[in-house]
């Protein structure tokens, strides 16, 4: 055993330590399992010992050290799935969040440390780790990437946020084969949070040995590939569509392509009946008896084209293990009942964001008129207080749920009361008063308010049926209880794409939808207390414009402006400690400001494992970003070594 | 026939690109709806996938493919040629419905015959009372339940054509023993409305045909009932039989997308409302283009044979 300890490492979250613990490889004789050990007696594989990197993790597990066998039976989508895998076998990063999602552990890279200014961050690789086809895994693949991938605009038009901080795109050198530095050149003490989080996965996602005969830099007869090729025109096309991103379905759609996931596809999503992903032999995670991971020879994905067959097929007892899809309140009551029929048994599952239900009203409104009511804190103020929040969790939830505002939830570091439940009480008459100090105190007469410019002040929300959460039905309510203050609101009923094509070209009122930030990715996605440019979020987007280029967008007022500042602040923090204090600061400020009306809270979701599998994460944290149950499957096993029948 | 196809694949076309948005919009919204947002990579894709250029200059693109070289384009969610998605599935589809097609002709002709022959009969009132639950109920509706009592009576693994276990596996005897015990209930969910109305057209077509002077004739002359009932008024009533193949095809491919998503066949419905709703425009426009060319292939099969079976269409 070494321990290796340093100057200034750690590693953020609540404990904020990054010790890098791990077993020296003489001292134990690893095992493989039998499929595999039959591969080596044939000569098919080298043995495990050669397999494994000098210096493998070694993976904590939830309940007891397993064994070998069994295959996780899942279902999937026909399209549009792709999470589904993402989540199950395709989050591996440098570096993970704990089964808690309190602190950043060590996970591709053994150890790192953590510059005095936290702008620099230096990474140790595992030395002697391979890539599912056996190729080495060194500095050089991650060099690739960011050489001729990252800073190629041609391959990378946009560069994801993770890997750019206050002063533009990091920079990575190789300071030898194992070791590799990733600088900001101003702080940037966010990242290991980021890195952990989904989208940190591209470092270590890019082969070299087998993407850089797409490449034309590496490969000047690049053409005769992409001839090949029906599906691309030209060496770029060729490159996207072989090193597609994770979270598209291209990436599933390469089972070429080598990985350092514990499964690899053995076929591509979209064209099969079933999916099989086979363990991979080259796998770097082994349990504390040397045993080397996965426990679970496969995992297969059957297609299916509708959520109900998967609900049939989980009663039927033929899903081991799974929460997407299946996790939803309206399925508790019929996978309850056929629990003895299907061997299975549930799991909590915290999909907590910051609330599921906003009122995303448009703060940069073109027109002036309803740009100055929106933006007057009294009528926000107003309508939050007509909204009855508990009739429609009792409607549209069997009041499953908590009125509440847009607000880290109870049970985060960041939790403060206040924020969860201001302005949250249902109560007409405070809501009248708030909306004639907005200077709506004006009516027609059907009774409804006038705006300043003396017409009917009207609002049109745009409403998509999305998550599942019934948006139509609750915003019939919500118009209901605005009508009862002399509010009107009318409601366009529309589909998605084009809800979210109004919005990002800010040309909306208002919309439904909900937020992230419920847990400790307030501090990384904080997408509804900062204004910050985003797909689905916008209730200040020329604001957000602004705040990535002051150039472009709008300038936005003094006390948004120190939001800003505030949060930037947050990202130069050097310590865990800091870093709340700071981010607590941006929350107290954003608060203040209510910028979006929250209307609920859900409650856990859950998921179902058969009553044989083992080491299930319970409960299970996950989020938009934080793509688990991912790192900690490979743990996961069958009692008896197979399935149930 | 060629300018009605030509016409069908501008409109095609059009109805496609109505919509607002594109394929990458609906991915977009893919994305952020399972909380992932992800601005950096779209603007990689929207180069990859030639989205943006001017509409006529896609259509004529597409058409040149498919004349020139059989090229359907490209599926932009599965990243593959379309002509490697579609054909399987078209297979699966044609095969169940040739097989729908022999089970309405195999179910509705007999019924059809006994419940006119035998007007008014306790055996017709049946089959008319099965007639009529056949026609009125949805056949999404039929199916859900079928797979409701499969599941909760006889124990079986519902939705595919064949059980898991078998599912990516090569094709032996236990596995098609296997389709079988699913296959049937496709095809009879798919079937039933088709034979309801067969039933009752027969019914009415051969209620008009067994009355007619001819008919008295040859019962005068000593015809055996059988014979003469086989050789003329069942065979002037056989049209409608014939001119099914017409619409059978098209019906099943489009009109059974519902049917095909509940009971997840790997048929080709699904793989269209799928390619519907993201806006996946070259496999949705091939599909539409593929169940067009079927109608009118079909409608043409359809008269030929009419005219084979049936005189009076050919002098006319």
């Amino acid at each position: 055993m070494r321990i290796r300890t340093h100057k200034r490492l750690w590693a953020l979250g609540a404990a904020g330590f990054g010790l890098a613990l791990a077993a020296g490889p003489a001292a134990l004789a690893f095992e493989e399992a039998p499929m595999l050990q039959e591969k080596v007696k044939a000569g098919e594989l080298p043995p495990v010992d050669e397999r494994l990197p000098m210096n493998p993790l070694v993976l904590e597990v939830v309940e007891q050290t397993g064994e070998y066998g069994g295959t996780i039976r899942r279902a999937i989508l026909g399209g549009g799935d792709q999470h589904n895998m993402v989540r199950t076998i395709g989050s591996d990063n440098i570096v993970r969040w704990d089964r808690e999602w309190t602190e950043v552990r060590p996970n591709i890279a053994e150890s790192w440390e953590v510059s005095e200014d936290a702008s620099s961050f230096t990474f140790k690789l595992r030395e002697g780790m391979r890539w599912s086809d056996g190729e080495p895994f060194t500095a050089d693949d991650i060099v690739f990437w960011y050489e001729d991938v990252f800073l190629d605009t041609r391959l990378t038009p946009n560069k994801d946020s993770t890997f750019v901080g206050p002063d533009g795109p990091v920079e990575v050198r190789k300071i030898d084969d194992v070791t590799v530095e990733f600088d900001f050149r101003t702080p940037n003490g966010l990242f290991i949070q980021n890195l952990a989080y989904g989208f940190g996965y591209h470092p270590a996602a890019f082969p070299k040995h087998y993407l850089s005969q797409f490449h034309e830099k590496y490969n000047p007869d690049v053409q005769s590939l992409v001839d090949a090729e029906p599906a691309a025109a030209d060496w770029i096309q060729l490159f996207n569509l072989k090193a597609g991103p994770m979270d598209t379905p291209l990436f599933w759609q390469n089972p070429d392509r080598p990985t350092l996931h514990a499964w690899h596809l053995t076929n591509a999503y979209g064209s099969t009946d079933r999916i099989v992903a086979e363990r991979n032999p080259f796998y770097w995670k082994v349990d504390e008896a040397g045993q080397q991971l996965p426990y679970v020879d496969r995992i297969t994905y059957d297609q299916v084209e509708d959520v109900e067959t998967i609900l049939l097929k989980a009663f039927n007892g033929e899903i081991d293990y799974m929460l997407r899809h299946l996790g939803r309140p309206a399925n508790k009551a019929a996978l309850t009942d056929n629990m003895d029929r299907g061997k299975y048994g549930f799991f909590d599952v915290g999909d907590l964001p910051a609330n599921i239900m906003i009122l995303m009203l448009n703060l940069n409104h073109k027109d002036p008129v309803k740009r100055q009511v929106i933006n007057d804190k009294n009528f926000r103020v107003g309508l939050s207080h007509a909204v009855n929040r508990q009739e429609i969790i009792d409607l549209l939830y069997f009041g499953s749920g908590t009125p509440a505002q847009v607000a880290p939830r109870e049970g985060s570091e960041l939790y403060k009361e206040w924020y969860a439940k201001q302005f949250t009480e249902y109560d007409p008459d405070l809501a009248n008063e708030f909306l004639d100090k907005a200077g709506l105190n004006e009516r027609d007469s059907e009774g409804f308010r006038l705006g300043p410019n003396g017409e009917r002040f009207t609002l049109v929300f745009l409403v998509a049926d999305v998550f599942g959460l019934q948006y139509p039905d609750a915003m019939e309510l919500i118009q209901g209880y605005a009508a009862d203050v002399g509010l009107d609101i009318q409601v366009r009923a529309t589909d998605r794409s084009r809800l979210i094509d109004l919005h990002t070209s800010n040309e909306q009122d208002a919309y439904l939808w909900n937020c992230s930030g419920g847990q400790a990715d307030a501090y990384t996605t904080p997408i509804c207390y900062v204004p910050i440019v985003s797909n689905s979020v916008s209730w200040a987007r020329e604001w957000a414009a602004w705040g990535v280029d002051s150039n472009r967008g709008e300038e936005p007022p003094e006390a948004v402006k120190e939001i800003f500042a505030a949060y930037d602040e947050v990202k130069a923090a050097s310590g865990p400690d800091e870093l709340r204090e700071r981010m607590q600061h941006v929350l107290d400020l954003s608060m203040e400001q209510f910028f979006t009306i929250g209307l609920v809270q859900n409650d856990p979701v859950f998921g179902i494992a058969r009553a044989n599998v083992r080491n299930v994460p319970n409960p299970l944290p996950i989020a938009g970003q934080l793509w688990f149950p991912a790192p900690y499957t490979a743990q996961i096993y069958f009692e008896g070594g197979d399935n149930l029948p | 026939m060629v300018p009605t196809l030509l016409l069908v694949s501008i409109t095609t076309f059009v109805i496609i690109q109505l919509p607002p948005g594109d394929y990458l919009d609906s991915l977009a919204a893919e994305m952020g709806e399972s909380g992932v947002d992800n601005t950096a990579v779209l603007e990689s894709l929207r180069r990859q996938y030639g989205l943006g250029e001017p509409f006529y200059v896609q259509y004529f693109k597409w058409m040149r493919g498919i004349l020139l070289e059989g090229d359907f384009g490209l599926s932009f969610e599965k990243n593959r040629p379309v002509t490697d998605l579609i054909w399987d599935r078209l297979g699966w589809t044609f095969g169940i419905s040739i097989m729908t097609l022999l089970f309405i002709w195999l179910t509705a002709l007999p019924i059809g015959i006994y419940s006119a022959v035998r007007k008014y009969s306790v055996g017709d009132y049946v089959a008319t009372f099965f007639g009529f639950i056949g026609l009125a109920i949805p056949n999404f509706l039929l199916a859900l339940v079928m797979m409701y009592v499969a599941f909760k009576f006889f124990g079986q693994s519902v939705g595919g054509l064949v059980s898991p276990e078998y599912l990516g596996e090569p094709w032996t005897w236990a596995k098609f023993v296997d389709l079988l015990k699913h296959i049937w209930m496709p095809i009879v969910v798919v079937g039933t409305s088709g034979a309801a109305a067969l039933i009752r057209i027969m019914r009415a077509n051969l209620l008009d045909e067994l009355y007619r002077p001819y008919v008295v004739t040859a019962r005068a002359k000593g015809m055996t009932e059988f014979q003469l009932l086989l050789r003329y008024p069942v065979r002037v009533a056989l049209n409608p039989f014939i001119s099914t193949i017409g619409w059978i095809l098209p019906t099943l491919v489009s009109g059974e997308i519902i049917v095909a998503v509940v009971m997840n066949l790997p048929t080709t419905g699904p793989l269209l409302l799928r390619a519907l709703l993201v806006q996946d425009m070259f496999l949705a426009g091939s599909l539409i283009l593929i169940v067009s060319m079927l109608t009118v292939v079909g409608t043409l099969i359809s008269d030929v044979l009419l005219a084979l079976v049936d005189p009076r269409i050919r002098y006319q």
